[in-house]
Parts: structure tokens; sequence; C-alpha cells
């Protein structure tokens, strides 16, 4: 495999050529210019990528520039030519320019004549004269000395790469161009014939002259050069490290084709392959392919860079939740990073462990006491100072939100957390890390999620989807969707939010572990609605498939949101025996740790609830007064409001009617903020019972009672409009039936045998849904 | 020398059996060189008859050989089977353990070296009459005793190749001997001894050993009676290609070689060696033009005579011939690589890049590892200007076989390019060393010393080039330049005297009526070299001679109009052998001029000058009209215009001052 010449790099010459000869119309100076211009530079400026589809773009036309001349025409055969004959194009000239080069020595020539159109010091030529250090410049000094560099069996070999080349034109050519022949490929072969030699030793010292390429063998190898491929390959790792996602199929077929039988092989394609076979979750192969690049590696530069091996190997392991390989392979970077003084390294590692060290406490709970590293708080403060010192802004920042999350999740002051996200946000902003955008916008989302502002954090979401998803890993993009998922879902409207997950990239979500994560979050909006529809059998599928991988998962917030609908799921089942033992399973896990507060205020709120569902509603209220206490602390105004809610049912049960009756009012609106329709039908329901509690206080056939009947009736059909909403069947016959109830009970027989009917309709439907029908 | 079908099938029978035998006895050089012979003959009808008798497996004529073949034939082909596969140690063994070479070599030191013949008498159990060694040599067959040897040889020959340091590096002093060479000397003299009959000669023996023997010999720089035994060997089989090489190789001058042309047996093969030997030496005459025309009627599509006939053009100047008897043997056969070095020079003192460029195109793609690509190739680069990758390739073509005599030849013009004359002047050296015959080296090394100001070295080695190449006019030249610089007129003027003789015979010698009127330098036929002429005129004006330098001057002048009986093909004196001159540069612009060459040179530097001393002389000599006359012609000329017109301005103002009749009267 040739260096850096390739015939297409001969073709772009020969474009320059052209182009300094003033030959080129000047509608077509732009095009012609840019097209040199996007192959000669590594990045591809013109064409930011909007989206997925043509991120690739770029790495396909350098594939299509190497294998074919096509591209050449599909530039200039638009262009007239300004000199020839009337007719012609810019096409043909450069054709011609190009089969003027019909020998080996001309090749020669052509490259040494390159220097002709440099400017010469202190000379004033007219014409376009390229300066040497320009793009163009630099290009053709190159190419020059690449040729000097080429042994001859090499430079045979590109001439006969640029003869095979060029030859899909010859066709157009033997209709233009008179005399044209079979072995105008080579001029000395021509002239042979025409002089003394005969035509079968001409075409047998052909045969031995190019080998088998004239009869056209697919077996040769595409003419690319290790200068191409190298630029392939960095595009290519650019865009999965940064990105994250998998190179599409066609683009790896053709790089493949490329790297066909070549005999030379960079060892960053080890690293591709690497970062592709991880991608797909293929583990083995992902670690072999690792440690074949580090072999591979090893004996030159990159020596120095073991720490970095160590670091994607340590990332790598963790990936696939080989998580005590993986700290340990984390650790060793640390001190290896420390003896090289890479502060950078360091960094990243200490900040990595720092995180692995909150999602996986267990695995780092004895590091921190033979204070290797010190206990989180210490490290994080490091890190800051660290990062802050070396200038790693990006560090910088997400330790900043790191510490916005942590006071979130400890339940300490918001406005300190705030205050963190502030400092990040300004940090992002001013050194314009467009790529941080991801963690920032997420976390501002949950806060808002979290102070029960639903609508504000559905907007971020959508600011990060519609603005910064091209400079972000797609992983951040799936995971806002997902969240403007489950808000969707919270809404009741399913549909929709499948259908936001379904819109996502195809070729992204190749990436396993992404993939992983998109069928998860699918299934969990499909469980959640199987099991409002009470289609417990559906459920308990999906729920067996979604608590077999729950473990090897690296969010914790996942593993929860699937163990509480668990939870659910048994409720529903009627087992609050066992959804009371899950319960108190899951909070004596978290009762050790120190993890986010708003899991705990949830599973307490299920405790409660679970009570009440087994008749025993009283014993729940300490449980809820705490709850509630916690939530009050720590601002976490949804299950706030849904903690008094479990309390003035409480008070219902305690016949304090009036006191819940006021607690109720007082949170409903608030609670109404929140957009979450089970809360506020809850709610509602927990109204209606204190109002019928309160009417069945009064005087029967009193205007009181039938004021707090109406009462109760506008707040069930709050609760049924709400149920409907989220199409929780059970609840919904639930209401229709307080419904009929109350009608009977405030004497509207006709309406109440209505309610009954519909009742009744709804049950067939509530049926017909929990088998799964639609 | 139409022969008649029944001599052309005994002919084949016999090349057929030479090709088994050689190759039985693993001479694949030999045996390839057969084998094209065979099939250069043409199809003749009675095809069967020779089906009948295709000796694939050849019977030894002698019953006694015979006998022993058959006994060792599982031996044997044990030993040519280890041959094949390159393990020559082993396949030495086979035949002739170790512990018996030893003792063959001491038997042999101990021996007083005084008497090389007559070393200690028989020992027990040696009952022989004649005079024996000290041990017993084995009772083989001639083949297997000829390939177990040949083995041994080779691995010599291996060793020492891996032995040489690499090419020009610090250590190469390219003294690394076959360390072989004594042990299989020593057991063939004492096999020679055994069987001596009287005149030295052994019998029984079929000629593969004296063939090896005189090999040996030949390493050993034992000239004299290497070339005996060759002698020998080709009288007894001679189609063994590979012995009349070694013969062409112990030749230095063609004197030498048409006396021993008198003792070789008369034999085709012969005047095949006659041919190669002579092109070797850089002949050429019309008697050998004749001969290789008579060879060709034999062997019509022989590659090895096309080559000949091609070498021969070359060697006589005619290098447009040359190039298309080369490009005709490329076209017929495409994959044949040997001499394709010879025209590569062709090509690029034709400065065919295209070609030349497509010829190295063509051999990279069949063998990019033979010396002959790279010469090849390196050529090519040579051209382009890329001197530093020319000799990189020169140099693998050494590292492939230090004894590519061209390809240390034309090194050193690559180094003299690059102004390394220390290299340049070891390569050339090292040429020298592997040819004595090269005179492109000599030359080197006379133009080198040249350089570097170091004349008698250079004068020295512009004789030896002389000696070799006798009618080469550049070879003259250079002696008279030299001898000119070191203030030796008077042999330099002979010398260039010779020069111009020299280039006359090449005009009249390729044409064969012409014969030798080559009397007198001035009254030479044809057109001269007008910087000769220019030369010797300059150097008879330092001696003061000034008739002879105005006669030699105007000779000069004269030449722009051309000869008056110029030859067709005189246009190989424009275009001077590449290898003549390692400044190639000029050469190439000289090939234009072919065309003029005709009519005379037309005006150059050389006459431009002439015309100005003789416009000075004149006006020395107050002969105003015609350094007037001249000094017009000057300015026309467009050479010196300036130093033209001032001479004209003078003219006219001593012609003022002389007399405004005359003045009047010329304009």
């Amino acid at each position: 495999m040739a260096r850096f010449l390739t015939p297409a790099k001969l073709g772009l010459l020969v474009l320059i050529e052209l182009y300094t000869e003033e030959v080129v119309p000047s509608t077509a100076i732009l095009p012609v210019l840019s097209f040199i211009t996007s192959h000669l530079t590594e990045r591809d400026s013109v064409t930011a990528s909007f989206d997925n589809a043509s991120r690739w773009r770029k790495a396909e036309e350098t594939v299509n520039l190497v294998i074919t001349v096509k591209d050449f025409e599909k530039l200039l055969g638009s262009y007239p030519f300004l000199m020839g004959m009337p007719g012609r194009k810019l096409w043909d000239q450069f054709l011609s320019k190009l089969w003027n080069i019909n020998s080996l020595d001309a090749l020669h020539v052509f490259i040494d004549s390159l220097s002709g159109m440099l400017v010469k010091p202190n000379a004033q030529e007219p014409g376009i004269k390229l300066s040497r250090n320009s793009l163009f410049g630099a290009f053709i000094r190159k190419s020059q000395v690449e040729l000097g560099r080429l042994p001859w069996h090499e430079t045979t070999q590109l001439w006969k790469d640029f003869v095979r080349y060029r030859q899909p034109t010859a066709h157009y050519l033997r209709r233009r161009v008179p005399g044209f022949g079979r072995l105008s490929f080579d001029h000395v072969l021509l002239m042979g014939e025409q002089q003394d030699w005969d035509p079968e030793n001409i075409s047998t010292l052909a045969s031995v002259a190019y080998g088998d390429m004239l009869v056209g063998g697919s077996t040769s190898t595409l003419p690319v050069s290790t200068d191409d491929i190298e630029t392939l390959l960095e595009f290519q790792i650019e865009q999965m490290q940064k990105y994250g996602n998998r190179v599409p199929l066609e683009i790896r077929h053709q790089f493949h084709d490329l790297l066909h039988d070549a005999s030379m092989i960079p060892s960053l394609t080890h690293y591709l392959n690497y970062l592709d076979a991880w991608k797909a979750g293929d583990y083995s192969t992902a670690f072999d392919l690792l440690h074949r690049y580090f072999d591979y590696t090893m004996q030159n530069r990159d020596r120095p860079f073991y720490h970095y091996a160590l670091m994607s190997l340590a990332t790598l392991q963790a990936d696939f939740g080989c998580y005590k390989e993986a700290v340990s392979a984390m650790l060793e970077t640390v001190s290896t990073a420390r003896e090289n003084r890479d502060m950078r390294c360091l960094n990243f590692a200490l900040d990595w462990l720092f995180h692995f060290g909150r999602a996986h406490p267990e695995l780092v709970r004895h590091l921190e006491s033979n204070s290797m590293l010190g206990a989180g708080k210490e490290s994080q403060a490091f890190l800051r100072v660290k990062a802050k010192e070396t200038g790693m802004w990006p560090l910088w920042s997400s330790v900043l939100l790191t510490e916005a999350q942590l006071g979130l999740a400890n339940g300490d002051s918001i406005a300190t957390s705030l205050e963190f996200m502030v400092r990040s946000s300004q940090i992002v902003v001013e050194k314009n890390m467009k790529g941080m955008y991801g963690s920032q916008l997420s976390l501002a989302s949950s806060l808002w999620d979290r102070l029960g502002v639903a609508h504000l954090s559905a907007t971020s979401c959508e600011v990060f989807l519609r603005c910064h998803t091209r400079d972000a890993p797609f992983s951040e993009e799936l995971g806002h969707t997902c969240r403007l998922a489950l808000l969707l879902a919270a809404k009741g409207k399913y549909e929709d939010a499948l259908r936001k997950l379904e819109g996502l990239d195809d070729n992204s979500l190749r990436s396993w572990k992404a993939s992983q994560y998109w069928h998860k979050y699918r299934g969990i909006i499909k469980l959640k609605r199987d099991l409002r529809h009470n289609n417990l059998e559906g459920a308990e599928q999906l729920l067996s498939q979604l608590l077999q991988s729950k473990h090897d998962d690296a969010e914790p917030d996942l593993a929860f949101t699937i163990d509480i609908l668990h939870v659910d799921y048994f409720t529903r089942r009627g087992d609050l025996q066992a959804a009371f033992a899950k319960v108190d399973s899951m909070l004596s896990e978290l009762r050790g740790e120190n993890k986010d507060i708003a899991l705990r205020v949830r599973l307490l709120l299920w405790k409660v609830f679970l009570l009440d569902q087994a008749g025993r509603t009283q014993r729940g209220f300490s449980i809820a007064m705490k709850a509630a206490g916690m939530a009050w602390r720590a601002r976490l105004m949804p299950f706030l409001w849904q903690s008094m809610g479990c309390i003035a049912n409480i008070l219902v049960s305690l016949c304090e009617f009036e006191a819940a009756s006021q607690l109720l009012t007082a949170i409903i609106p608030r609670a109404l903020e929140c957009e979450s329709s089970h809360l506020v039908s809850q709610l509602y329901a927990y109204l209606a019972d204190a109002n019928m509690g309160l009417a069945g206080k009064m005087e029967p056939k009193s205007a009181k009672r039938t004021e707090y009947m109406t009462a109760a009736l506008a707040a069930v059909n709050q609760a049924f409009d709400h149920y409907s909403s989220i199409e929780d069947i059970n609840r919904q016959c639930e209401t229709m039936a307080k419904k009929a109830m109350i009608m009977k009970l405030s004497g509207d027989m006709v309406l109440a045998a209505d309610y009954a009917a519909a009742y009744v309709a709804l049950r067939k439907s509530a049926e017909s849904l929990s088998h799964g029908e639609q | 020398m139409a022969l008649s079908s029944q001599d052309i099938a005994q002919f084949r029978t016999a090349l057929q059996d030479a090709v088994v035998r050689c190759s039985e006895r693993c001479l694949y050089q030999s045996s390839k060189w057969a084998a094209e012979l065979l099939n250069a003959l043409p199809e003749t009808d009675d095809g069967d008859a020779s089906i009948a008798s295709s000796p694939i497996y050849t019977p030894n004529n002698d019953s006694e050989e015979a006998a022993l073949e058959a006994k060792e034939l599982s031996k044997y082909l044990l030993a040519k089977s280890f041959f094949d596969c390159h393990e020559y140690d082993r396949c030495a063994a086979v035949f002739l353990p170790d512990s018996l070479l030893s003792s063959v070599l001491n038997s042999k030191t101990e021996a007083t070296p005084v008497t090389p013949k007559g070393k200690e008498k028989a020992v027990a159990g040696s009952t022989s009459s004649r005079p024996s060694t000290a041990v017993n040599l084995p009772r083989l067959s001639q083949k297997s005793l000829f390939l177990a040897l040949y083995a041994k040889f080779m691995a010599g020959e291996k060793r020492k190749n891996e032995e040489s340091e690499m090419v020009m590096g610090p250590q190469d002093s390219g003294t690394v001997a076959n360390k072989e060479l004594i042990v299989v000397g020593r057991f063939l003299s004492a096999w020679f001894e055994e069987r001596a009959g009287e005149d030295g000669d052994a019998p029984g023996s079929q000629g593969w050993l004296e063939y090896l023997y005189g090999m040996v010999l030949a390493k050993e720089k034992n000239d004299e009676k290497a070339m005996e035994l060759l002698i020998r060997s080709v009288h007894k089989y001679p189609f063994n290609w590979g012995c009349w090489q070694e013969m062409t190789s112990l030749i230095p001058r063609a004197e030498d070689l048409t006396q021993i042309i008198q003792h070789c047996p008369e034999h085709v093969v012969a005047y095949m060696f006659h041919l190669h030997a002579s092109l070797e030496l850089y002949q050429q005459s019309p008697t050998l033009a004749h001969s290789l025309e008579r060879l060709l009627s034999i062997f019509p599509t022989s590659s090895f005579l096309l080559t000949c006939n091609a070498l021969l053009s070359y060697h006589s100047k005619d290098l447009m011939a040359a190039e298309q008897h080369f490009s005709r043997l490329l076209s017929l056969h495409p994959h044949r690589l040997d001499s394709l070095d010879h025209y590569s020079n062709i090509l690029y003192v034709l400065n065919l890049r295209p070609k030349l460029a497509f010829l190295a195109h063509l051999c990279s793609s069949v063998d990019k590892f033979r010396p002959e690509s790279c010469v090849v190739i390196g050529n090519y680069y040579s051209l382009l200007s890329m001197h530093e990758k020319a000799v990189q390739y020169f140099r693998r073509a050494l590292t492939l076989d230090r004894s590519c005599l061209s390809a240390w030849t034309l090194m050193g013009h690559e180094y003299v390019e690059l102004k390394n004359t220390h290299a340049a002047i070891e390569s050339y050296r090292r040429a020298v060393d592997v040819n004595r015959r090269d005179y492109r080296a000599w030359y080197g090394l006379g133009q080198t010393y040249e350089m570097l100001e170091m004349h008698t070295y250079s004068l020295w080695y512009y004789k030896k080039a002389a000696g070799l190449r006798p009618w080469d006019g550049k070879m003259w030249m250079a002696v008279g330049s030299c001898l000119q610089k070191m203030q030796r007129e008077r042999d330099g003027i002979k010398a260039l005297k010779r020069a111009l003789l020299a280039d006359s015979y090449y005009d009249t010698g390729s044409s064969f009526g012409g014969g030798g009127d080559l009397v007198g330098g001035r009254g030479a036929p044809g057109h001269m070299d007008p910087d000769i002429l220019l030369q010797i005129a300059a150097m008879y004006d330092q001696l003061g001679e000034e008739e002879e330098a105005k006669a030699y001057m105007e000779l000069c002048v004269a030449q722009e109009d051309g000869g008056m009986a110029a030859d067709e093909d005189n246009m190989a004196e424009s275009v001077r052998i590449h290898n003549d001159s390692p400044a190639g540069s000029d050469d190439g612009a000289e090939a234009g001029d072919d065309s003029r060459a005709r009519e005379g040179t037309g005006v150059t530097a050389a006459t431009s000058k002439a015309r100005m001393w003789l416009a000075r002389f004149a006006m020395r000599t107050a002969d105003y009209h015609t350094a007037n006359r001249l000094a017009t012609e000057l300015c026309h000329d467009g050479v010196e215009v300036e130093e033209a017109k001032a001479l004209v301005r003078e003219v006219r103002s001593r012609l003022e001052a002389s007399g405004m009749l005359s003045g009047g009267a010329s304009d």
C-alpha cells in the first residue's frame, strides 16, 4: 500500500493544474476549489453535521474518490470548457490531461513539472501561481517528495493503479477521441505496436508488465494510501468517540474493502475495531482487540501512554460489568498517571473513580477505608481544585454538576445546588463547551422534576434535543429522549412516548449499550401501560425480562424504577405480602448507603400505600409524617404532595374529614403543577372521600350534605378524568362505582343506573385491556 | 551455412543430451543456455524419430563409468535432491564425507610444497602402480564426484556471500574468499594425478572435472593452468557453456583471444564462444558480423544470438540499430531479463525516457531482485537525476551479485555526479578488480582523478582505457587533454591526432568497403570533431608553431560546412557512449543535432573560438580584410557578439588608419 500518493491524488493534482491554467470557467471555480480543499483537509467544515446520516458523508466521499474516477466526472461534467471546441466539457479537458500521462516516465515528468505552478521567489510571473506554503502548494510539494521516497516497485504499482483508475473513462474517450486505441494507456506499447512489435507479442509484453490488471482481476486491491486510510481511521474514531455511535454498515464494508489484503494495516485499525466491538457489546472480542492494539503500538512512541491504555481497559471492563477488574485497572491508571505526572489522565481517572464509587459504593468502600483516594468529598474537592489549576474545563464543569447533584440527592439546600449549577453553566458558556450541555440540561431537568415543575423539566429536555444534540454523544440524546418519554407516559400518552423512542436514529442504536438502554425504557413504558391496563400477564412477561438484566445495569435509577414497578405489579396482583417484603428490603438496602433521598421517600410512601391497601391505613401515619418531613426538607414537591395525600387519607380513616379536606384543597393546586395524573387523581379521590365523609356528618337531606355530595362528585369526576387519562382501568372502575354510589345516595337513580351501566361497560373494556388488547 | 535436416536432427539430439547432462550436474545456467539454443533450432519434419530416442536419462558411453553410475544411482539422486534444495554441504557429504575431505587437506599440507606432483608415495593398501596420494580417493563415478565437489564449491560460494559485508560499507574490502577452494582444488589435483596419462591429460575423464578444476584455479588466480584445463574440458565436452564463459572471463585482450581460439575444437559452440568473447572485449568487425549471421541462420530465433547481434551494433556505435534489436528481443521474450542492463544503457544514451521507464517497470514486475532489474532501474533514476536512488539501486544490484560489473561502474558514475569522489574511485576500482577489461571504469577513474587535478594518475588510467579501446577517439582525446594539462603538448598533439584517426575508423570500419587509408591526421576523410581540432591548434599555438595552429584552426572552422564525405551513420559520432562520460548531462543535448551532423556541425563554441583566434591572428599579421570578414561572421554567429563587435571596430579603425583607400574598397 502506498504511503501517500494514489491515483485519486494524481487526479486532484491534475485538477489543480487545470485551475492554475485558468481554464476553469468562473462559475466552476468555487465548486472545483472546494472539492479539492475538502479532500485535502482532514475536517469537513462545509457540511456541519446536522444529523447522524450526514456525519458520515465525509467518510463516504473520501472512499468514493479513492475507488472511482466518477466523482471527478460528477464535479466537472456540467461545466463547459472555455478554450476548446464548443460542446466540450471541463471533464473532457480533465480527461485529456489525465490521459496525457501516458507512460511511467510521463508520470515522473508530470509530478516534476508541478513545481512550475509554485511561486518562484523574487519573480513576478503572470497567471495563477500557488504559494509554497498554501494548502495546494504544500500538497504539491508533498506529492513530489513522496514520489521521490517511493521505491521503484511501488512507483510502478502507483502507475498501474493509476492506469486502472482512469480505465473506466476509456470507453468515453473512445467515442470522443479519434485514434484512441486499446493500448492508449501506455505510450510505449502504443508506439511499439506502430513500429516493430507484433500484436501478439505486445499483449504478452503488456501482461508481463501489468500483470493480471488488464484482464480485470477482481482480486486486485484498491489503490488506497496509508495516508487516506489514516485519515479515514481518525475520522471514524473521532466520530465514534465523540458521538458514541457505531460506524454505519455500508461505510464499514467499504472500509473493509479498502483494507482488503493490504499488507500494512495501521494499528489504529485495531483500535477502531475495538471501539466497534465495544459498542456492539461483544466483550471478549473487544477485549482481545484492545490488547491487540496495545501489542501493536507497544514498540513505538505510544509507550508512554500506558496509563491511557489502562484507562480504556477499565472503562471497557466497567461497561461490561466486570467492576472489580475495572476498579483495579483504574487504580493502576491512577498510580501510573501519578508516576508519569500526567495530570489530565490522573484527573480523568479520579473523576471516573468518583462517579463509579457513587454508582457502586460497595466496590470502592474498602478503598476509601485505606485512604488511598480519600473519601468522596475529599476527592471531589481535590478534583475541583485540580481541574481549575490544569484548566480542564469539562472536568471542572462536571465536578460542579456532580456537587450540585450530590446536594440534591442528600436533600441539602436547593439554593446551593443551584449555585453550583449556575457556576457550571457559566463555565460551559464561557468556554463554549458544547459537549457539556447534555449533562447540564439533564441535571436541570431533574431539578425541575424534583421541584415539581414538570413543564420546565420537559422544556429543558426539549431544548437539548432541539439545539444541542449535534455536538453531544448519542447516549445523552437517548437519555433526554427517555426522560421525555417517561414524562409523557406519566401523562398517559403512552403512544407518543413510544413514538418518541422509535424516532431515534437507527444506526446509533446499533451500539449495544444504547440499544439496551433503549429497550429497557421501551419495556418500562409498556410495563407501566400494562400495569395500568391491569394486563398482568403481559406485565409479568415484561417484568421477568427487565428483572433479569437489572443487575448488570450501570444505572441505579433504572433498576430502582423497575423495582418499584415490580412492587406495583405485586400490589395489583393482590400479593401485598410480597410487595411489602420487597419494599422493606429495598428500604434496608438504601439505608446503608447515602443514596438519593428521593428514592427513600418514594419507598416510604409505597409502604404507606401498601398499609392502606391492606386496610391498616392508620399504621402508616408515622411513616407518612416522616416521608412528608423528608420531602419538605429536600423540597421534593411531588412527594410532599403525595405524602400529604397519604396523611389526608389517614385523617379520613380517622374521620378527621374536615382537616383532610382542608389539607387536600390546599395542596391540589400545587400538585397539578407536577403534571402527574396519577398523583392528582389520587388526591382527588382522597378529596372525594373526605367530602363524602363530611357529607356523612351532615344532616341527611340537608343542603350541607348536598353541597358536600356535589363537591365529592366533582372530585370523583376529576379523579375519573385523570385516571382515564393514564388509562388506569381499575381505578376508573372504582371511581365510576363511586360516582354511581354518590348518585344513588343523592337519589338520582337514573344517573346512578347510567353510571352503573357505564361501570359495566368499563369493566368489559377493562377485561379486554387486561388481555392485552388495545 | 545451411545445415541439412539430418545435421539439425543430430544437433538437436546433442543439445538435448547436453541439457540433461548439465542439469544432472546441477549446472543450471549452462543447462538453460543449451535448452534455449535447442529451442531456437528450426522445426524439422522427422519428428517421430527424435521422439523415439528422447533422452531423458542418457547412459554414459564409458562402460566403466556407466556401471559405477548405475551402482550409485540412489545415492546420486539423494545428493541431487539436496543440491536442488540448496543444502550444499549435505549434498557433498553424501559422496565425500567430511573426514575424507579433511584427510585430503591434511595430506597435502604435510607434503612438501616444492614438489606438488610428487608427494609421499603410496601407503599401505594401495597397490596401484601410479603415483598415488596419501589418501585413497573413493571410487566414484565422475558424475557423482563432480556433483559432490561442485556442491562443496557452491557451499563455499554461499558462505562467502554470507560473510561479505554490506556493499561499500566500512568493512567491505572485497577480499572475502571462498574457503572451500583449497580442499576442492587439492582433491581434484589428486584425482588428476591419479589418472594422469602422458602430457598430463587424464584419458578417462569426460571433461566436467576439468571444468571444475579450471574454475577453482581461476578463482585462485592461476590463470594459465586454469585456461589449459578449461580448453581440455571443452575438447572433451563442447556443450558446456559455463566452461566457455569461464574461458571468456580469463581472456584479458583481443590478441589473447585469437591465440586461444586456435587451441579450441572446431565446433559450432566454439564459434559462439568466439563471438561472445569478442563482444565481451568490445570488438566489432565485419568478420564478426558475418559469423553471427551464419550462426543465426542455424539458430534463427536464439535469444542469445539476438542479444549478441544487438551488442554488436552497440559496440559498433550504431545505437539505433542496437535499440531496435533489443526492442525486438524484448517483445519476443518478455520474461527474459538477461542483458537488459545493456539495453538500458542504450536507452539512456538515446534519452528514450518513456521506454526506459517501461523497461524498468517490466523488469521489476518480472523480478525485482535480479541484478539486471536493479541496474535498469538505477539507470532510469540516473536519467531522472535522482542520483541517490540510482546509487541505492546499483548497490542493491551489487548485493545480489557482487560480480555485476556494470553496476560497479555505473555506481561510480553516480558517485561522480554526487561529487563523492572517494566513493566513485572505490567503485571504479572494484569494477576494474572484477573485470580488468572494462574500459569505462578505467576511463571513469581517469576522469575522477582529473577532477581531483591529479593528472599523473589520470593519465595512467586514460592510457589503460585507450589501450582497451584503441579505436575510440574519446579515449585518446582524454589522454591528449590530460597531457596538455601536464604541459606535454607534443605528446598531447600526438594523442589527439590519434583521436581524430580513431573517429574516422568507425566511419570507415562500419562500411565494409572502405578499408584503411587512415594516413595523416589532416588528410583524414569525413568529418572531424572541431573540439579536437581546436585543442590541437591551441596546443600548437602554445608551442609557438603558428602555422600549424592556423592550419588546424582553419580545419576546425571548415567543419562547419561539414565533411565532404560524411557517412550515413556518423550519428554515432555525436552520440557518445553514455558510459564513457559520467557527466552524462551534456550527452542528451548532443543527440539532438544528429540530422545536422551530415551537413557539418554548424556553428559551435569550438568553431567560434577557432574563428576568433583566426581573426585575432589575422589582426596580428595585419591581414585586416580577413579579420574583418571573420569578425563579421562571428557577429552573425552570435556566440561572442560583444567581443566580435569590438574586434570589428578595431579592424575598422586600423583600416582607416592604414589607408582610406583600401578601407573604402572593402566597404
